[in-house]
Parts: structure tokens; C-alpha cells; sequence
């Protein structure tokens, strides 16, 4: 990759990363010394953050030629992009600022691991050459990040009821019920996409591999996860099992996205493992 | 009959179908963290000796092709049918009578979540009711809605799509037909018991400037041996070839040579040999010359083991491991035209080249797959994003209208887009007023 466009995304990485750790802070200010105006300007700089980020993916997409979703580092700092690009807009959707101060450290600790990740630019080896990454790894991105969010709605869930006798946190996050269905939402959005990952993968493996399920270690954490997932969703609309009880599972759920994620690519190596 | 009426609603159940997609969790965790399809040994000597027993006891050194994995399976099947069989005549009757005002005023406790003055028909136009329905129940004036009612199939179709997708799964797994080949360009091989013969016309490997490969290619002909038809194509990794009803990938590759066997100045045999094969001698089979790698640009590595410096043709070199009744006589690096002697018997290897592996498959069932994945996507689309909803007014006797609603899922959100558009009617009409 031309030199001028790896300074170009170092730069805009380094000041992304610099933007969500700000966010952070003012939503942590926000909340601790019960400033309105910090969380408002949290949200802003999150969403400054978000347009550095999306900045600094399509520098490198530019300068590598290609979609920068390929390796360790590409996939994860799209990843944090897409937890972002949701936690964005569902806080636009149903309009709690405090979504943003329990996604933020979740995008951050994601962008962290994406940087220490290597940043070299490789050329694409052949199985990966092919029209179907871009759709595989973009709605795992957009599933995934879907995942994030439920994960810190249901933690807001959690905390919300430990939190009773301050008024300040009763008045900024909605109500158990609401909290609820927005996670049921977010999990709904991105047990939708998961599954779409799961479909594109096999279409791609048949064209790569020669099978379209091979028990790869990664094909077999994605289907766990949806196993996961189903069982919250059956959970909630059969049996009426909602609130703590699905606020946990949806926590445990993302655990396993995080681990299909980053504990199957160092631990459990298969011919996923440039993924 | 009754305790068959039992035990069928029990199977059909969501505990029964929670209860095997936790079975299938553990048993999907199990197969990836051990690993699966080595040999016995290798269980029994890399775990301690109860882990190793219990794995191979349990067939958990081939988790996915198990009897309990299969039976696991089977049941979530039948869970998936009868649940389905149960479920298909009350959706249908839902979906005829039972969205009725009639029917949901009769259900409402009368507690509204909004209140409206004026024509109620724009509160359901603001929250996106187009066919609004009017009459009067108990003599009060009543305004109805529903919206998606598809939506209602949505779950029952993700179940259907699940259960092709197994289904396709199963049925190719039972027949479909796996071959591979492996040869240098030149070469034409029989492709299993299939009838067909796979020659390997050419094969090409695509480098980049900074050595890392772009493409492998095999350009290959199928011939029938029954009635001699050939058809031929390229094949290159991410594009398969099609011949004959069967698909033809370029799997991997490696490195093959020649290799002349010679007894005294007679030369014995003379053939191509890939990199991890082995060959007996003619007339001594005791005796088995295995070409175990090789290195096109040989260098020693810093820990004094062969190693190649680039992939290109440099310098040549074979490592080989000769044979005697099973024990080892002698294992080297050889070059190009360097001969071997033992006893009478002298090996040459020369004229390396690059050879290609064909995987051949015909699978039946592949599209049934793939018609499950995508009656699965929209079926889920239509479960979480064409949500039944249903909205309803009732005139108070203040003549204002009480309005409540319903949403299959996310009763919350719903109640709250309820309010707020209800809110802005109201300021909207005070800002006209005034």
C-alpha cells in the first residue's frame, strides 16, 4: 500500500480511537458528576468518531485496492465500526443517550484489540478472491455489531435494576420493559444477519471448498451462536421469559460472538484461519 | 391414546426443542474443541487414559457423524415437523377470523394509551393503517386496524426453511459422490468407479511481482469411457467447472518428479511421483523409495533442517526416505540426476513440476439446501420486520377517541409510537386552534 495512504490511515485510526475514548469519558462524566450537557456532547463525539472511523476503513479499502475486510486487524477494526454504525442508530431510532456510554467501551476494547493487531497490507489469496467475501464479512460486521448492542442494552438492563434509588440514572434509562424490547431488537437485527452469514458462507464454500458445511471450527461457533440466539428468541415469545433471565442470555450470547470471533482464530485453528 | 396424545405434545414441545438445541450447543462445543477424524491412537496418547477412552466410547472423536448427533438431530426434525403440523391450522384460522375487531375490542380491557379528539382515521394514518374498518359495538363507535398480518407465518417459515436445509444436508450427505484426483499436466487418471477418466490437460500457477500467488488454474477434459464424449473447461480456485453433472475444483497443489528406478544399467520403472507418495521396487516390493518433500530453492534453515529460500527453481531438491521391510535404510536431500545406489538398485529424480489435486463432486441436493437458506432469510425478515399490528379506536362518550393497540412483538416500542404520534395530533390540532 502507497505510504502516503498508511500515514493517512494511522492518522485517522489513532485520532478514531482518540475520539471513542473521549466519548467514553463525557458519557462516564455523564452519568458520575450527572452533567446533561456531557452526554450530549458524548453522543456527538461518538458520531465524529464513527465518520473518522468510516474514514480511516475506506482509506485503506482505497489504498489496498480492495474491501479492507480480510484479516485480523480489518475485520476487527470493522467490527467496532459495525457495533458503532449500530449503537448509532438505534440511539437515533429510540433516543437514549445512555445507550452511547455503555456501547462505547465495547467499541473501544474492540478498536484496542484491532490495534495491535499487524496492519501490513497482504495481497488476497485465492479462496478469498471472490465476490462473496464482501457480502459474508459485511453482514457478519452488521451482525455482530448488532450483537454489541444488545449486549450493552442488556447490561444497562442489569445495572438499571441495581440502580433504584438514583433518580438520575431512573430518568436516563428507559424503563425495564423498554430496555427489554430494544434488546430483543437488536438481537432480532442481528440473529436476521447472522443467519445471512451463515447462508453466504456455505454458498462461498461451495464454490471455494467443494462443500458448503465442512464442521470448520468457525462454521461450528457461528451455528452455536444461532443456536444461542434462537433459544433467547424462543425463549422470549413462547414462554413469555423476558427481562433479567434474557438480559443475561443476551450477554452470554455476545460472550460467544466475541469468542466465534476471536478465540476460534487463535485457538481453535481450521481453514478459517486467515479469517 | 391419551398418553400418545402425551407424549407427542411433549416431543412437539419448545421445552423439548430448548432441551435439543442445548444438547446440539454442547455437543457442536465438544467437536470443535477436540479434534476430530485422528486415529485412535492419537486419543489414546494425547489425553489422559479415562478422557481418551471416554472420548472414543462416546464417538466423540467424530462428533458429527455420530449416532446420538444423528438421533439429536432427528429429533429436532420431528420437533420442527409436528410443531409446524400443530401450528399450520391455527395460524390459518388466525389469519382468516382472527383478526376481528369484534375479537380484539372483546379481549381490551378498555384501558387506552392514547386519547384523540377529531377524526380518528389520522392517528391510523400517522401510524401507517391504511384500510381502516368502522362500526359500533354496545353502542359505541369503534375504528379497527390490522397491518402484516403475514407476518403471523413468519416463525412457522423459518422452522419449514430449517427443516429443508436439514434435509438437503442429510440427502447429500447420503449421496453425494466425492472424487479426487491428482496428477501432473499430461496425465489421465480414472475418476473412482464413476466411468469417467479426468485428464489434466495443463495447470498454471498465477504468481504476483512479490511472489505470493494470484490464482491456480487447471484446464482439464473429462472423457466418458463408455462412449468416449469429452468435454473440457478450466477450473481455478472460487470458480468451479461443470462437466458431465459433476463440479470440478482446483483443491490444492504441490510438487511432483520423475523418478527412474534402475536394477544394474536396466531401467526398472520410470514414473512421476508427488511429494508424500511412495513407490516399491518392481521386483523387490520390500524395498519402497517415499519422496517426502521438496525444496525448489534448497538452503539449510538455521536450525540445520532443509528449507527452501524462494519458490522458484533454483536449486532443486528432493528429500527421500528409503525403505526396507518397513525399516528405515536411509534418508537424505538429493539433487537433480544425483543417483542413490543400494545394493543393485539405483533411484534418480528430475524434472520437477508443480502437480494439481481435482476434488470431482456430484451432489443432488445442494440447491434443496440452498432453497431452505433462502425460505429461512425471508421468513425470518417477515417474523422480525413485517410485525402484525393491530390498532383500534373506541368513541368515549366525551366523543373523543380512545385508542389502543397491539404488536406481536415489541408491545413497548409500539405503545410508545402510539403516544407520541398521538402527542403530536394533538399539539398540532392546538397550534391550528390557536
Amino acid at each position: 500500500m502507497n505510504q502516503m495512504f498508511v500515514q493517512a490511515e494511522s492518522v485517522l485510526l489513532y485520532l478514531t480511537m482518540v475520539l471513542y475514548l473521549a466519548a467514553m469519558i463525557l458519557y462516564f462524566i455523564f452519568f458520575a458528576l450527572k452533567r446533561e450537557r456531557s452526554g450530549r456532547t458524548a453522543g456527538w463525539t461518538l458520531l465524529l468518531g464513527f465518520v473518522c472511523h468510516t474514514a480511516a476503513l475506506a482509506v485503506r479499502g482505497v489504498g489496498a485496492g480492495r474491501l479492507p475486510l480480510t484479516n485480523q486487524y480489518e475485520f476487527a477494526a470493522s467490527f467496532a465500526w459495525g457495533i458503532c454504525l449500530c449503537a448509532l442508530l438505534f440511539l437515533w431510532r429510540f433516543r437514549f443517550q445512555a445507550l452511547g456510554a455503555f456501547v462505547s467501551p465495547v467499541i473501544l476494547l474492540v478498536i484496542g484489540y484491532a490495534a495491535l493487531q499487524s496492519r501490513e497490507v497482504r495481497e488476497l489469496m485465492p479462496a478469498l478472491q471472490s465476490n462473496w467475501l464482501a457480502v459474508h464479512v459485511f453482514t457478519a460486521i452488521i451482525s455482530y455489531g448488532a450483537f454489541g448492542v444488545s449486549f450493552a442494552v442488556s447490561l444497562m438492563f442489569l445495572l438499571r435494576g441495581r440502580m433504584r434509588d438514583n433518580p438520575f440514572w431512573q430518568q436516563h434509562i428507559p424503563e425495564e420493559q423498554k430496555l427489554d424490547t430494544v434488546s430483543y431488537r437488536a438481537v432480532s437485527l442481528g440473529f436476521l444477519f447472522l443467519t445471512f452469514v451463515i447462508i453466504t458462507g456455505a454458498i462461498w464454500a461451495e464454490s471455494a471448498w467443494g462443500s458448503y458445511w465442512s464442521w470448520d471450527p468457525k462454521e461450528t461457533w457461528a451455528l452455536i451462536t444461532w443456536f444461542i440466539y434462537a433459544i433467547y428468541l424462543h425463549q422470549r415469545i413462547v414462554r413469555g421469559w423476558k427481562d433479567k433471565a434474557a438480559a443475561i442470555f443476551a450477554v452470554l450470547g455476545f460472550i460467544c460472538v466475541i469468542f466465534t470471533y476471536i478465540g476460534v482464530n487463535t485457538l481453535l485453528p481450521g481453514i478459517h484461519s486467515y479469517a | 391414546m391419551k398418553k400418545i396424545k402425551q407424549a407427542a405434545a411433549r416431543l412437539f414441545s419448545m421445552r423439548t426443542a430448548l432441551l435439543i438445541l442445548s444438547l446440539l450447543i454442547i455437543a457442536c462445543i465438544a467437536g470443535s474443541v477436540i479434534p476430530q477424524e485422528e486415529i485412535e491412537a492419537y486419543y489414546r496418547g494425547y489425553y489422559p487414559d479415562t478422557v481418551g477412552a471416554f472420548i472414543l466410547l462416546m464417538g466423540l472423536d467424530d462428533v458429527f457423524h455420530c449416532w446420538w448427533f444423528v438421533v439429536l438431530t432427528l429429533f429436532l426434525c420431528v420437533n420442527l415437523l409436528g410443531c409446524n403440523l400443530l401450528r399450520f391450522p391455527l395460524l390459518v384460522r388466525r389469519v382468516q377470523t382472527g383478526f376481528s375487531p369484534e375479537r380484539r375490542l372483546a379481549a381490551w380491557d378498555g384501558t387506552p394509551e392514547a386519547v384523540v379528539d377529531g377524526q380518528p382515521e389520522r392517528l391510523f394514518a400517522r401510524m401507517g393503517f391504511r384500510r381502516v374498518q368502522s362500526g359500533a359495538r354496545d353502542g359505541q363507535a369503534y375504528r379497527y386496524a390490522v397491518r402484516r398480518r403475514a407476518g403471523v407465518w413468519g416463525a412457522w417459515l423459518t422452522h419449514l426453511g430449517m427443516l429443508i436445509i436439514i434435509a438437503g444436508f442429510a440427502l447429500g450427505q447420503m449421496y453425494t459422490a466425492k472424487y479426487t484426483v491428482y496428477g501432473v499436466p499430461g496425465q489421465t487418471k480414472p475418476v473412482g468407479d464413476t466411468g469417467y477418466a479426468l485428464t489434466i490437460d495443463d495447470f498454471r500457477v498465477d504468481l504476483r511481482e512479490d511472489e505470493t500467488v494470484e490464482q491456480y488454474t487447471a484446464r482439464l477434459t473429462l472423457t466418458d469411457t463408455a462412449t468416449g464424449e469429452r468435454r473440457s473447461g478450466e477450473a481455478s480456485v472460487n470458480h468451479p467447472l461443470s462437466l458431465f453433472g459433476m463440479k470440478l475444483y482446483q483443491n490444492s497443489t504441490g510438487w511432483a518428479a520423475q523418478v527412474q528406478i534402475w536394477k544394474g544399467e536396466a531401467l526398472l520403472e520410470h514414473a512421476i511421483l508427488c511429494a508424500g507418495e511412495h513407490m516399491a521396487v518392481p521386483d523387490l516390493e520390500d524395498l519402497v523409495l517415499a519422496f517426502n518433500a521438496f525444496y525448489p530453492d534448497y538452503v539449510t534453515g538455521a536450525d540445520g533442517m532443509p528449507a527452501t529460500a524462494t519458490s522458484q527453481l533454483n536449486d532443486p531438491a528432493y528429500l527421500y526416505t528409503l525403505y526396507y521391510q518397513g525399516k528405515v535404510l536411509g534418508m537424505n536431500v538429493l539433487r537433480s540426476d544425483e543417483r542413490i545406489t543400494v545394493e543393485d538398485y539405483s533411484f534418480v529424480f528430475s524434472d520437477p513440476q508443480t502437480y494439481t489435486l481435482i476434488q470431482l463432486k456430484h451432489d443432488p441436493f445442494t440447491w434443496l439446501a440452498g432453497i431452505g437458506g433462502l425460505v429461512m432469510v425471508l421468513a425470518l425478515f417477515l417474523a422480525f420486520y413485517l410485525r402484525t399490528e393491530e390498532l383500534w379506536a373506541v368513541q368515549q362518550e366525551d366523543s373523543r377517541w380512545a385508542f389502543a393497540g397491539y404488536s406481536q412483538k415489541g408491545g413497548v416500542l409500539f405503545r410508545d409510537a402510539l403516544r407520541e404520534k398521538a402527542a403530536q395530533l394533538t399539539d398540532r390540532e392546538g397550534e391550528k386552534n390557536e
